[in-house]
């Protein structure tokens, strides 16, 4: 089968049907792949948008409880000052005042600049640092009950938290003279411990 | 279905006729001729393929039929033993002159010729299914003449047109026709003596008693008659036949089954070819169109599901943060964030297990020592350390150091030993973990003991560490 150009003529109308259905039917199929893949595109899109919509609702519903649960608390804890920085007035004064209610002979205390502290073993902060002002004291007691109501006072009178890392009882002398305050002392005790303050990094 | 026939004269009138006629014809036309100059040439050949093949027809043609452009070979059967030839019948219509001037106007109307064929060369379809090694298949055509065909073990031989002379009546031509075809075909020994040669005539109903009259059976021929109206059912041709013109019968042959073999050159097939080429590009156009118009139907219907159901995911978004929002407004106005809240709550109360109050460190020692009213604490301390022994413990341990020495201690270094002993499993009773320091005796091997005769002075001293765990 040969042609010549004089053949096209008879093929020109059918060539161009061909060619324009081609280029139809391409524009057609380009057009609605466009189509069906921005629908595709938007859909990914809002699928991912949902998922975030429902993890905020849960976190909002999980925040919700969480205040629920812990908001007492924590205004509790906001109440004995234990955010932000040290309180160290309010700590001397409640120290003063345990001193004049007597619930001991003696006792000498030192508070050490603030650090940082990290506990062992390790806890999850959150946003918090933990500080901790070291405080060493030193007693003279006439029974270990003492000991236990100056702690005491100082959990229920001073605003802070004061932990105690170490302490020592020891006996000390039999007093010889009973004016002698200070010869009274019949235990003397060392104890270690440290006031300790949050602070939330993102807070100013 | 057949339409009406047109008659055109062999003459530049008839030509003219049919050239006006051709104006509106441009589908795609099939020649049957039926003229007695058409020539066969039965020859075996040896089996070639390819190039060497048509350099061996075209020899074949050019030896045979040089004058006429109307030809073509026939392969018959190849031979079954010895070099396994080919059987050929060479055909052609040998004079093209005839014919020639018909094409020529067709072809300069551009008219696309299928093919140029003639009656013996479509007549076999009909004498399918006879069981016959030597048939002649007779048929009238109107314009023509009596037309006899030899089959030879069905296959095409030869066959001759002769006219129907205006004095004589079909009965009668049929009778003499046939007997000088059996004649012939002796000559040609295409029949041996003995053999009987199967004569079937194509005619009607109406005919068939008279020819009967005419022809009798014998040794050499034996006569059977095809009814054409039947022969025209057996066709599925719905043409109704008033006499034995068989015209329509080969006409409805050539359009219901027409052969691949015919006469045509492709000269005379080219606008046929480009008929074609019209046709197959206007159905690949279509096939494309209806294909583009499937897929882009089915991207569209499947991107229209989509925006439906991102609607829906619109709204369930929009619904979602205004339920997020709802309850975040409810929320107290706080400096903490609620996680920040829940933190510090843990916080401080994981801190207050790590430092419990000395009451509850000393709680179980000092009922311990209320019960062992001998022993005399000299010193006692405690120190928050983290647990170290392996156990699961995630609080810090406190450990406990008591010094002190037994009242009432007598030198009986035994009593004191039992006595310790029993603090301490008392001790450990209430979930401490006692270890002895130093004891008033030591009696492992490994210790060193000395006396002197005044062992009343001698004091029984120890000391013990303690281990306490926070009850979580």
């Amino acid at each position: 089968m040969t042609f010549s150009k004089s053949d096209f003529p008879h093929v020109m109308w059918s060539v161009l049907i061909f060619l324009a259905v081609l280029g139809l039917g391409s524009a057609a199929i380009i057009a609605s792949e466009n189509f069906h893949s921005q629908a595709q595109t938007k859909q990914q899109d809002l699928h991912r948008q949902l998922n975030e919509a429902r993890k905020q609702l849960a976190t909002a519903e999980e925040d919700r409880d969480n205040m629920k649960t812990y908001t007492l608390e924590y205004g509790t804890l906001l109440d004995r000052h234990i955010f932000g920085s040290d309180k160290r007035l309010d700590w001397i004064e409640g120290l003063n005042d345990i001193r004049r209610q007597k619930r001991v002979l003696d006792f000498k205390y030192a508070i050490a600049p603030q650090k940082n502290f990290t506990p062992v073993p390790a806890l999850d902060t959150g946003n918090y640092d933990l500080y901790l002002s070291t405080m060493t004291l030193q007693f003279n007691l006439l029974h270990e009950g003492q000991l236990m109501n100056f702690f005491d006072a100082m959990h229920t009178n001073i605003n802070g938290w004061f932990i105690i890392d170490h302490c020592t009882l020891e006996r000390g002398s039999l007093a010889t003279d009973p004016a002698d305050f200070s010869s009274s002392t019949q235990l003397k005790a060392d104890c270690t411990g440290g006031w300790l303050t949050l602070k939330n990094r993102t807070t100013p | 279905m057949l339409s009406e026939s047109l008659r055109f004269n062999d003459n530049p009138s008839g030509r003219e006729q049919f050239s006006a006629f051709l104006h509106s014809q441009q589908n795609p036309a099939y020649l049957l001729t039926d003229f007695i100059e058409e020539d066969f040439r039965y020859e075996i050949v040896p089996h070639l393929r390819g190039g060497e093949r048509s350099a061996l027809l075209q020899r074949k043609f050019e030896q045979y039929y040089r004058n006429t452009p109307f030809r073509q070979a026939l392969v018959l059967h190849r031979q079954t033993d010895g070099r396994r030839d080919d059987e050929i019948l060479f055909t052609a219509l040998t004079n093209p002159a005839l014919i020639l001037p018909w094409v020529n106007t067709m072809l300069a109307h551009s008219v696309p010729i299928v093919g140029i064929y003639s009656v013996p060369n479509i007549s076999t379809p009909i004498i399918k299914g006879v069981n016959s090694n030597h048939l002649l298949l007779l048929s009238w055509e109107k314009h023509a003449g009596l037309r006899q065909t030899y089959f030879d073990a069905s296959r095409l031989h030869f066959s001759r047109l002769t006219p129907i002379n205006a004095n004589r009546t079909f009965s009668e031509t049929v009778a003499e026709e046939t007997t000088r075809t059996h004649q012939y075909l002796k000559s040609l020994s295409l029949l041996q003596p003995g053999q009987t040669l199967d004569v079937h005539i194509i005619c009607h109903a109406h005919d068939q008693p008279g020819l009967a009259a005419h022809l009798q059976n014998d040794k050499d021929m034996r006569f059977s008659y095809i009814d054409i109206q039947q022969l025209g059912a057996r066709l599925k041709s719905k043409l109704d036949f008033a006499d034995s013109d068989a015209t329509p019968v080969f006409l409805h042959l050539l359009a219901a089954k027409p052969p691949h073999s015919h006469y045509a050159a492709s000269e005379h097939t080219h606008f046929f070819q480009l008929y074609q080429l019209r046709r197959g590009l206007l159905g690949l156009s279509a096939a494309l169109g209806l294909a583009s118009l499937l897929w882009g139907a089915a991207n569209i219907w499947q991107g229209s599901t989509l925006s439906a159901d991102n609607e829906t995911f619109t709204t369930q978004k929009a619904q979602l943060a205004r339920q997020a929002q709802q309850i975040t407004k409810g929320f107290p106005n706080t400096l903490a964030t609620a996680t920040d809240m829940k933190t510090a709550v843990l916080l401080s109360r994981k801190l207050s297990s790590y430092s419990p109050p000395p009451q509850n460190i000393l709680k179980e020692l000092s009922a311990a020592l209320d019960e062992f009213q001998r022993i005399n604490v000299s010193k006692l301390s405690w120190k928050m350390t983290p647990a170290t022994d392996g156990s699961a413990a995630t609080l810090p341990t406190q450990v406990i150091l008591l010094d002190g020495e037994l009242n009432e201690f007598s030198g009986n270094y035994r009593d004191a030993l039992n006595y310790l002993e029993r603090f301490q499993q008392a001790l450990t009773q209430s979930g401490h973990t006692v270890t002895a320091v130093t004891l008033p005796l030591d009696v492992s091997a490994q210790g060193s003991i000395a006396a002197d005769s005044d062992s009343k002075n001698q004091s029984a001293q120890f000391s013990l560490k303690i281990i306490w765990r926070s009850k979580e």
